[in-house]
């Protein structure tokens, strides 16, 4: 991959690198350029690296070695003019429970310094975008979990932000929720031309509403790319053979069935490319039986970011490894049942 | 800076107000101490009712009950500020202080707001236990009787040192509160540093029935610079018992706060900076 140039986009990384006490690898040389305007997703297994690299763009966590740029300003030298110019929302809520979600709001404006007058008119546009004007004046504690993502959001472009991070904003919320939170981004980034990144667990949402993926695994990108030149990239559909028992021979047998373009091999599956799926499952079970292979099963995907994910990291998209997102929000969640729910 | 500090320390102070049990709990102690250990624990009875001469052993206090109102003072003022180091642990639990890092806020903001808005319980809390214990005078019990001359000066000193011993210790327990992750680990370290710091100090003791080792380490404690200048004010008969004025009292409790203040807003910064 080659290295991006400082000021080609909003956000730059170039040759990133995070160690942890010296041993952690936590990220290992990720480059990238995110253009204005432009959303780009960041996707990767739990433990990937993607909140480190995420709160290394946002001035939280200082890099080991290499450089970061948001909208042109250096993230080491200048940290404080890189939040200036950025809104967050985090995968956990940051919302004071003890404040109401105007308060919340007022508040985050008054930290990026947004006048009082300036603040109160945009802070009652956004709890009427955000459908959250009725509970305005409630406690933050009395919120569903939609309605917090949405104060979230609100709070993230208070200040109308030129970049926005996203650090896997859906989390928890269900079908509709996420669906009315990717509305209001899309808004936003439509009126205000923001430059989106975003970090998440949703392929599908990766899918629909990113403009190009980095896909990163044990701290390296391994692929980046518009999610069609993704998909594109795994040649057509897939077809997995599981056969009943082990066949030394089988990837040859496969490899022979007209129309194949390559197969792969992990945990006793086979995973076919081809050009059309369906014309090729007969042939394949044919090619099966003629070898006497007995068949536990055969199944076609149409390329999907969940097998392009498969594709480049050769693991299924789980969140079952490393301390993972979902794993902190628990325990936050933990404490705050240990209080009462109450800081 | 000073539209973030304003900012923060409203969180804060609405966070106080919406709590009213907190309030509640922390004007229980000082009253308890007022209506009962204070009635009860009359030293003078020792001197078979002549009180005139226990003067002498409470440092020119007209009575016990006085020099105690008088310590009570610095003693709340120390008690209402222990929370606040935990305020910052559970802001950080719940992902809060993340939130307000990220902003442009510097940390002398943050810092300051947590402060001031931890400062203006103990401040109230002070005057409070000086004015009931004065009340208490008037309703047949014993009261703090001030015996001096009170004017502006010495009005301006006894604020003084009830400000300046808040600021020490919230600035201590801020510290505390900034450099420790987990609750349970926080209040242990306080309870650590509490209970000796509040034992090695005269708020409570009778000067004259120390020891002099103990007089030794009490003159140094910033709870006794603090009481002493408030007795230095309000009993006639103290500066004779006292070897500085109230002004050198004041000086000595103003280094220990400034190097606790430095100390805290050096963790503070650490803290809210990037992580590395």
């Amino acid at each position: 991959m080659s290295t991006p140039n400082a000021g080609t986009g909003a956000i730059v990384a170039d040759q990133l690198v995070k160690t942890f006490n010296g041993t952690v690898q936590a990220v290992r040389g990720v480059s990238f350029a995110v253009r204005p305007g432009e959303i780009y997703g960041f996707l990767g297994p739990n433990g990937a690296g993607k909140t480190t690299t995420v709160s290394m763009l946002t001035a939280g966590l200082e890099a080991t070695s290499g450089n970061a740029s948001v909208d042109g300003i250096d993230v080491r030298r200048d940290p404080s003019a890189v939040k200036r110019r950025i809104g967050i929302v985090f995968q956990e809520s940051t919302a004071d429970n003890d404040l109401t979600g105007r308060e919340n709001l007022e508040l985050a404006a008054a930290l990026y310094g947004v006048g009082r007058s300036e603040a109160r008119k945009r802070v009652d546009d956004l709890l009427e975008r955000m459908q959250i004007g009725d509970a305005a004046d409630r406690l933050t504690k009395t919120y569903s979990g939609g309605m917090r993502r949405r104060l979230e959001l609100a709070g993230g472009i208070v200040h109308s932000p030129r970049v926005l991070f996203l650090d896997e904003p859906t989390l928890g919320l269900d079908p509709q929720g996420r669906a009315g939170f990717w509305k209001y981004v899309l808004e936003l980034r439509h009126e205000h031309e923001l430059t989106v990144f975003v970090t998440t667990h949703y392929l599908d949402e990766a899918d629909g509403m990113c403009d190009r993926i980095a896909i990163i695994d044990h701290g390296r990108i391994v692929a980046t790319g518009t999610p069609s030149e993704l998909k594109d990239h795994l040649g057509g559909d897939i077809v997995t053979v599981r056969p009943t028992a082990s066949s030394p021979n089988l990837a040859e047998i496969l490899e022979q069935v007209p129309g194949v373009t390559s197969v792969g091999q992990q945990d006793g599956t086979f995973r076919l490319k081809c050009a059309n799926g369906e014309a090729l499952v007969p042939a394949v079970v044919a090619a099966c039986v003629r070898a006497g292979v007995g068949l536990q099963g055969v199944s076609l995907k149409r390329p999907s970011l969940d097998e392009v994910f498969l594709e480049f990291t050769g693991r299924e998209f789980r969140e079952d490894e490393g301390p993972t997102a979902t794993d902190r929000a628990v325990r936050v969640g933990q404490v705050r049942s240990a209080f009462g729910g109450r800081r | 800076m000073i539209r973030e500090t304003v900012a923060l320390t409203r969180r804060e102070l609405l966070r106080l107000a919406r709590n009213p049990q907190a309030i509640a709990t922390s004007l229980l102690l000082p009253i308890l101490y007022l209506l009962l250990f204070g009635q009860a624990f009359n030293f003078g009875n020792l001197f078979d009712g002549n009180s005139a001469a226990f003067v002498p052993f409470v440092r020119g206090a007209p009575n016990y009950f006085s020099y105690f109102a008088a310590g009570m003072a610095g003693f709340v003022a120390v008690t209402a500020t222990l929370f606040i180091g935990a305020n910052v642990i559970f802001d950080r639990l719940f992902g809060v202080l993340k939130r307000i890092s990220s902003t442009p806020a510097s940390s002398t903001s943050i810092f300051g707001a947590r402060l001031i808005a931890g400062c203006i319980q103990p401040i109230g809390l002070a005057f409070l236990v000086l004015g009931l214990a004065a009340a208490l005078g008037h309703l047949g019990l014993s009261g703090l009787q001030v015996t001096a001359t009170f004017g502006v000066v010495a009005a301006v000193q006894v604020v003084l040192a009830i400000v300046i011993l808040s600021v020490m210790f919230a600035s201590l327990f801020l510290a505390i509160g900034f450099s420790i992750e987990q609750p349970q680990t926080y209040f242990a370290v306080v309870n650590a540093i509490n209970l000796p710091v509040l034992l090695t100090s005269a708020a409570l003791y009778p000067w004259g029935i120390l020891p002099a080792w103990f007089k030794g380490v009490a003159s140094y404690n910033p709870i006794t610079l603090a009481v002493e200048v408030i007795r230095l004010d309000l009993f006639s008969a103290a500066p004779q018992y006292y070897p500085y004025s109230a002004w050198v009292y004041l000086l000595g409790l103003l280094g220990w706060a400034v190097a606790m203040n430095l100390i805290a807003a050096l963790l503070a910064r650490r803290a809210l900076g990037p992580r590395h």
